[in-house]
């Protein structure tokens, strides 16, 4: 398992656009992924969960990646986070 | 006549054509059946489902085809949605308990709403209309019933309906629909944005629409202030008439001002600010191509209410409207509660004079708890997003200070906590009294900027109120006394190097404008509405001009020449 923690840098934090084109990403990988936030523990491949945690802009969370291709798809989680998935 | 939310501008006559969408939610329900294979109804699932996501997809390419990618996105995430592993688990998982494919569908789809409903976020919340949305669709599509056929709908009709959704929306087509009311939703709702893009005039919100709106009566929507009209009278009609044709002009006229900077004939950029009073109105002053916010009124949060909203809430709606506007400025007002806004729970006492008596800052310096709750979640939101901090009704030095120190309070403790916030935060105040306008160059020292108040400050200058009907005449802005005032706050802001806006009714006034640019106001902080109109006037004044036509007004010795003098150059204009 890897994970790492990010900060959530776009002003709409995890909302339906931004996470429909991150769970788009995530579907291709094999491994399990999950968000953890504010103590929760969210399927990252799952839009509705993800939106329903209300992740905003400032909010650290930790993503988790376990599988045979963990470090691609963290790899690329963490990168779409960074990069405020596109946004602005 | 009903009122509810404007959402998407212009004025619509029309036939009232009534779809109780409700009827085919009980439908969805009637449609539980006993369960006689599980198989057969997972393939009926995904039957339904595989029609659902062409279909979507289809409707999204034809939105790019027509330029519309953003809206396109709101059909790509329901098509993520219906495909979430955690929605299609919790389905199969419910056709395996015995359900019906139909039964199993909704359940799912009910209890994803109902967690967005749950999370209290307001965007979020919203967004359970689209899950709902889906819900119906998948329903009708394994009943075969389908929701709204666009080819229904009548030439010039109105559709009157009780939540308008996405695949609703979509739908529509502009050329048969004349307008759009719905009994729920808002401004942000995606229906709403779908109806803008759409350019077809609606009201959002309007509580028992269904209930008094009859098929086939003819409907006045007013899709500027909301108001939706039935069966109106030849006079109305013809009122109307004439406010659609207006709309419609202005509406072209002014277009071209959009996304335009606010620049004078002589290229003088000035900054066009929104007035607003609730975190829904920064939406809409930001559709309106406001630069920024010049005035948050933040009494509206306060009233209605038992007690006051605590710093969580307050943080909120400020981080909210900030980032409406980011990464421009918005100013916001602390509370200004006293004079004529009376707040129950905050037990202020009868006075004689209120207007000349205990309110605004003269009430927070009092009440320190109550304002250091306002100052740390300013403070905070300050860390989130471009705000300002504007102090009401100074009139001394000392106001300045107490609040000044009070925040320096506030900042240490939010230090010690451990908090975000902005320490450099840009702090101003408003002019509106005769004594904060004589000494604004004693004043300008101490603060970041000016923003004058011109609706208290005539009142206090002329010393008359304009409620009272016989001394109402000499509340004029066009005074000599109240122009010289504004002419010099604007010149102490000058020499002190700060930014001096208006706020008051006076910024968006066409006549004012020349004088306004030769005094030097850099920004106009007006209503919504009154944007494009305001940057339109702008660019007609050179500065030269300007100045000219403000040497005049201030040659004048009263309020009746100066009003005659500026009429007459609006006419020679037209």
């Amino acid at each position: 398992m890897v994970s790492k923690k990010v900060k959530v840098v776009n002003s709409q934090g995890f909302h339906m656009r931004p996470v429909t084109t991150f769970v788009g990403a995530m579907g291709k990988y094999e491994s399990d992924i999950k968000i953890l936030s504010k103590g929760n523990e969210i399927n990252g491949k799952s839009l509705m969960t993800i939106v329903a945690a209300c992740i905003k802009c400032g909010d650290e969370v930790e993503v988790q990646c376990s599988g045979a291709d963990e470090d691609a798809a963290l790899q690329e989680a963490i990168g779409m986070i960074e990069s405020g998935f596109g946004e602005e | 006549m009903l009122k509810g939310i404007a959402v998407s501008e212009g004025i619509a006559q029309g036939i009232a054509f009534c779809i109780d969408a409700d009827r085919n939610k009980e439908n969805c329900e009637d449609s539980y059946r006993k369960a006689e294979s599980k198989d057969e109804e997972s393939a009926r699932f995904q039957e339904a489902m595989t029609a659902f996501l062409e279909e979507t997809e289809r409707a999204a390419r034809d939105l790019e085809k027509r330029g519309m990618s953003e809206e396109a996105g709101i059909l790509r995430s329901h098509m993520e949605m219906i495909k979430d592993p955690s929605v299609t688990s919790k389905i199969k998982e419910e056709i395996d308990n015995g359900c019906c494919a139909e039964e199993a569908v909704d359940k799912t789809m009910k209890f994803f709403a109902d967690l967005f409903e749950a999370t209290g976020d307001e965007l979020t919340m919203q967004r359970a209309a689209d899950i709902r949305d889906i819900n119906s669709s998948l329903c009708s599509k394994l009943t075969n019933n389908d929701l709204m056929d666009p080819a229904q709908l009548p030439k010039g009709a109105i559709l009157v309906i009780r939540e308008l959704t996405p695949s609703m929306a979509v739908k529509i087509d502009p050329a048969r629909a004349l307008g759009i009311i719905a009994e729920t939703g808002g401004y942000t709702s995606h229906a709403a944005i779908l109806a803008r893009a759409l350019g077809i005039p609606a009201v959002l919100g309007v509580k028992g629409a269904l209930t008094y709106i009859e098929n086939g009566k003819t409907l006045i929507l007013d899709g500027i202030s909301g108001i939706v009209l039935q069966e109106p009278d030849n006079d109305t009609k013809k009122e109307y008439n004439k406010k659609a044709e207006m709309f419609q002009l202005q509406r072209e006229r002014l277009n071209v001002f959009r996304g335009k900077k606010s620049v004078t004939a002589s290229g003088t950029i000035k900054e066009i600010f929104a007035n607003i009073g609730s975190v829904e109105d920064a939406e809409s002053a930001r559709a309106a191509d406001a630069e920024g916010v010049g005035l948050f009124r933040t009494e509206f949060l306060y009233m209605d209410r038992t007690k006051a909203p605590d710093e969580e809430e307050q943080f909120e709606a400020y981080c909210k409207a900030a980032k409406a506007f980011s990464p421009d400025p918005v100013v916001i007002r602390t509370l200004d509660v006293g004079g004529d806004k009376d707040i129950p729970y905050l037990h202020m006492d009868q006075e004689e004079n209120p207007f000349m008596g205990f309110r605004a800052v003269r009430y927070c310096l009092e009440n320190r708890e109550l304002f250091k709750t306002q100052l740390r979640a300013l403070l905070r939101a300050g860390a989130e997003g471009c705000i300002r901090i504007m102090i009401p009704m100074v009139t001394c030095l000392a106001e300045i200070r107490g609040v000044k120190a009070l925040m320096a309070e506030c900042c240490e403790e939010l230090k010690a906590e451990g908090k975000r916030f902005d320490p450099d935060i840009k702090t101003g105040i408003m002019v509106e009294t005769p004594a904060a306008a004589a000494t604004a160059d004693i004043l300008a020292e101490e603060v970041d900027f000016f923003s004058i108040g011109t609706n208290d400050l005539t009142g206090y200058m002329m010393a008359a109120d304009r409620g009272n009907a016989k001394v109402a005449y000499l509340y004029e802005t066009y005074q000599p006394a109240v122009l010289r005032m504004i002419r010099d706050v604007c010149k102490a802001a000058g020499k002190a190097d700060i930014p001096v806006g208006m706020c008051g009714e006076a910024a968006a006034d066409p006549a004012l404008t020349p004088c306004l640019i030769a005094f030097g106001l850099d920004e106009f902080s007006v209503s919504p509405e009154k944007v494009l109109a305001t940057r339109k006037k702008l660019s007609l004044w050179s500065s030269e001009d300007a100045i000219a036509v403000a040497d005049k007004v201030m040659s004048l010795g009263t309020a009746e020449e100066v009003k005659q003098y500026l009429d007459s150059l609006k006419k020679e204009a037209e």
